[in-house]
């Protein structure tokens, strides 16, 4: 669950990122945040993350009271939650299985538990067939998968994605969304950041809109996807 | 944390060292040369105490007994002396002895002390103080006594000694410190370069919930590693350069013998200290200097 009170962030250059923000996601959600670039997502989705703390207003995630996480908490924090980057963010240098590991590695996870999983996710986002090779050896499309697959590792109550589709061509976009909508299906609350509208309109379900730091739309709408 | 975890980020430290070769091989040098500079210094350092050991070894303070003394007074000052823990060595001279030494040191006129109706020597003990800096109180406390009729203590050469000792003690653990200073902040400035090449990888692991002590580890084994390879580095060149230094003393000998360089310490008796001292030091630097320049990296 994520609940946003009274949210503001301003920044040091004088810039108002998101103004008077109250918002509520409930678990087993799947909610898009859409805006124009500038309008505040990243925001969002850096207070989501507690990387950023709010200039006024209080910000609740999976139970945490993220003002008051302090030192190894924050870390403990961050293991509950499913971070995908759109810049997929994994480490080059490692092989798929090992970006993957590593995450469950940090949850002090037992070798035989780590054996079992990775090969589970991996299978899951149909990468287990390039479990060794090195990230910087895959092509976008490949490497997203494997964020997912990292961001599912320690099996999270939330996911949340930022712009996912920004690096893939559209057939591949509506499968990856298609996917994410298979993991929210199975329990996980997931938030989607993206831009992209016509993604949005296809899938449907709750969108929330954000213009210049304001949340400007919150509703819910049908799908083409709910025919299928 | 479980010992397969730990046992996982260990090795990932120890990859690390060769993955990232080149800035391993950077830190490397600039420990080995670090620690060569340290370990030469207390060598120096430790053999110079013995020199100065050697020339306070020569010095002895004289006691003449007083005239007319009995035996048991002899004894009382004996076993006040044999009783002074700052007293090394003692030695008695009775009053025949006394002037058989003198005549041997005058052997030239030897003859006229024939002539002497009585004996003039005074009964002499000659002791050996062993910290010059307590000679004072030891000349006081033995001057107190009844049947000593006077004390003779070199005490400007024993000043002169106790302060090129501290001036030198002073001198190099200035040395120490500095070259320990330096040592840290150049290593973790190398590291620095090595961590910032790395930071994306930290960033991405605060993301997804590492803890600093998970990020951290690998980076301590690395670091320490490193340190321990220079630190045995460091012990080889030393023992080279030292053996090398030593065996230009002992071929020049009678040389060296005046002062007081006969009792240079082989490398073969400090050597495992040297190499264990070495390791811990590069150890300690290495981790040092990861440690200070992490820090900036973690704030994410």
């Amino acid at each position: 669950m994520v609940e946003m009170k009274n949210v503001n962030v301003h920044y040091a250059s004088g810039i108002d990122a998101l103004v008077n923000v109250n918002l509520r996601i409930n678990d087993g959600e799947f909610v898009f945040i859409v805006g124009e670039s500038g309008a505040g997502k990243s925001t969002l989705m850096k207070l989501m993350m507690r990387e950023l703390m709010p200039s006024s207003g209080r910000v609740f995630v999976n139970g945490y009271n993220l003002e008051k996480l302090k030192g190894n908490r924050i870390a403990k924090f961050r293991r509950s939650i499913g971070l995908v980057f759109q810049d997929f963010r994994l480490i080059q240098d490692y092989t798929v299985y090992e970006n993957v590991a590593f995450v469950l590695r940090i949850a002090d996870q037992s070798n035989r538990y780590i054996r079992q999983r990775v090969p589970y996710v991996l299978n899951l986002m149909e990468m287990a067939g390039k479990a060794k090779h090195k990230t910087r050896e895959l092509s976008g499309g490949e490497q997203q998968r494997v964020a997912i697959a990292r961001a599912l590792a320690n099996d999270p109550g939330l996911l949340i994605v930022d712009e996912p589709t920004g690096n893939l061509d559209p057939e591949k976009s509506y499968k990856l969304v298609g996917l994410l909508k298979e993991i929210n299906r199975c329990g996980t609350t997931v938030v989607m950041i993206t831009h992209e509208h016509d993604l949005v309109r296809y899938f449907g379900g709750r969108i929330i809109n954000i213009d210049k730091g304001e949340i400007t739309f919150d509703e819910t709408i049908g799908g083409n996807d709910e025919d299928q | 944390m479980r010992t397969s975890n730990v046992n996982y980020l260990v090795k990932k430290g120890v990859s690390s060292v060769w993955k990232n070769f080149i800035m391993s091989f950077a830190s490397f040098s600039i420990l080995l040369v670090s620690l060569l500079q340290i370990s030469i210094t207390v060598l120096v350092m430790m053999n110079l105490n013995i020199i100065m050991g050697n020339i306070e070894d020569t010095n002895e303070i004289t006691i003449y007994v007083r005239e007319g003394a009995t035996k048991e007074d002899i004894e009382h000052i004996h076993s006040v002396l044999k009783n002074n823990n700052e007293i090394t060595d003692v030695k008695y001279y009775s009053k025949e002895e006394a002037l058989e030494d003198f005549k041997n040191d005058m052997a030239e006129y030897a003859g006229l002390l024939d002539y002497l109706e009585e004996n003039p020597m005074p009964e002499t003990f000659l002791a050996r103080v062993s910290d010059l800096r307590n000679i004072r109180g030891v000349v006081e406390q033995i001057s107190s006594i009844n049947a000593v009729e006077q004390v003779k203590a070199p005490y400007d050469f024993a000043g002169a000694l106790v302060n090129i000792r501290n001036t030198f003690t002073v001198i190099i653990v200035a040395i120490l410190l500095v070259l320990t200073i330096v040592s840290v902040v150049i290593v973790s400035n190398t590291i620095r370069t090595s961590v910032f090449a790395r930071r994306n990888e930290i960033t991405i692991m605060k993301y997804v919930g590492a803890t600093n002590g998970f990020i951290k580890l690998p980076f301590f084994v690395e670091g320490c590693f490193v340190g321990v390879l220079a630190g045995a580095a460091a012990w080889g060149l030393t023992w080279f350069i030292y053996d090398s230094i030593f065996s230009l003393f002992t071929d020049n000998l009678t040389l060296w013998e005046m002062f007081g360089f006969f009792d240079l310490i082989p490398f073969g008796n400090v050597s495992w200290i040297v190499l264990l001292s070495c390791c811990l030091a590069g150890a300690a630097l290495g981790t040092a200097g990861t440690m200070i320049s992490m820090g900036k990296y973690l704030k994410v």
